[in-house]
């Protein structure tokens, strides 16, 4: 158990309330077990539970239903997720197909010009590499 | 995904394009993450504007969420208080009128003070806080996140934190009672 004595108790109450559930979990023993033991404790958690319930009184609306609907307005569906992944697939598929174009140019190229067919055989790098690392990062 | 996130699997579903999944998602987290923003802003609006970008964010990043060091919530919560601290930061550098004064709360002294009118003065004095102090007060008290969590959301050590929340609290009773001055 953590050690407590009368000016930890003190800055734990003047920090947290008077409320135990609030205090820091390693602390929280030894500070109820403080607070049985020792009378000075009672005053402490008077003028903390005093605040406490000041604080309480401060309520903020619920959020409005037009909120709710925007908010959820937005989330992710199937068919928002499916459409996303076939435009991905379509971009993919028109990137892949540049490339093979520019390969196949180039390999053409090559037949009537090998010195330059060297340098353009290796524009298909350009086609975008699938890292999701940049995404994943994020959160 | 990660067994002690209990948002973990909802996440998952949402990442999969399940509509009540992500339903469910709001319903759990829209009314906290809202008090969060108005708590920290003082303004309504001004918070909707951020839940709604922290949604468009979750919504995001939902399919490819790894469960990791952080528990959702506290992604969600590291998201929210950057956005706020964000539009905290551009109120800061619009100067203010010459006029203007931070607002006062009314003193607690009346017994017939309504639910209400308690809640709003408590408002007014919360908004009149040091920001480090509202801050601490708002995610360790109303967000209940522990400690730690709250600690090094504001980038700040433990200590740090305890001394914060308790010259808030002081200068939030002091305000409340009309003894500060």
């Amino acid at each position: 158990m953590a050690e407590m004595d009368l000016n930890r108790f003190e800055t734990l109450v003047t920090a947290y309330g008077a409320a135990p559930d609030r205090w820091p979990d390693d602390e929280r023993a030894a500070a109820q077990a403080f607070a049985r033991a020792d009378p000075r404790a009672a005053a402490l958690l008077a003028e903390a539970d005093a605040i406490d319930a000041l604080l309480f009184a401060h309520r903020v609306a619920e959020p409005s239903r037009t909120l709710r609907a925007m908010v959820i307005e937005g989330a992710p569906t199937k068919r928002r997720l499916t459409g996303r992944a076939r435009m991905w697939w379509t971009g993919l598929g028109i990137a892949l197909a540049g490339a093979s174009g520019m390969l196949a140019g180039s390999a053409a190229t090559a037949a009537l010009e090998p010195i330059t067919a060297n340098v353009l055989m290796y524009s298909h790098d350009d086609v975008p590499a699938l890292d999701y690392s940049a995404e994943e990062n994020a959160l | 995904m990660s067994a002690d996130d209990p948002d973990g699997e909802l996440v998952r579903r949402v990442g999969e394009g399940d509509v009540h999944a992500a339903e469910a998602l709001v319903a759990r987290k829209l009314p906290r993450m809202t008090a969060l923003a108005h708590r920290l802003l003082g303004d309504r609006a001004e918070a909707e504007d951020v839940v709604q970008e922290l949604f468009l964010r979750v919504w995001k990043s939902a399919s490819s969420w790894r469960p990791g060091a952080a528990k959702f919530d506290t992604w969600m919560h590291r998201v929210a208080f950057n956005l706020c601290t964000d539009r905290l930061r551009k109120r800061r550098e619009v100067p203010l009128p010459e006029t203007w004064d931070a607002p006062d709360p009314a003193p607690l002294a009346d017994a017939e003070i309504t639910a209400e009118q308690q809640s709003d003065a408590v408002g007014r004095a919360l908004a009149s806080l040091a920001p480090r102090q509202r801050e601490a007060i708002v995610l360790t008290y109303y967000q209940e996140l522990p400690n730690r969590e709250a600690a090094a959301l504001m980038g700040i050590g433990v200590d740090a934190l305890e001394s914060l929340l308790a010259r808030g609290r002081r200068a939030l009773k002091a305000r409340l009672e009309g003894t500060d001055g």
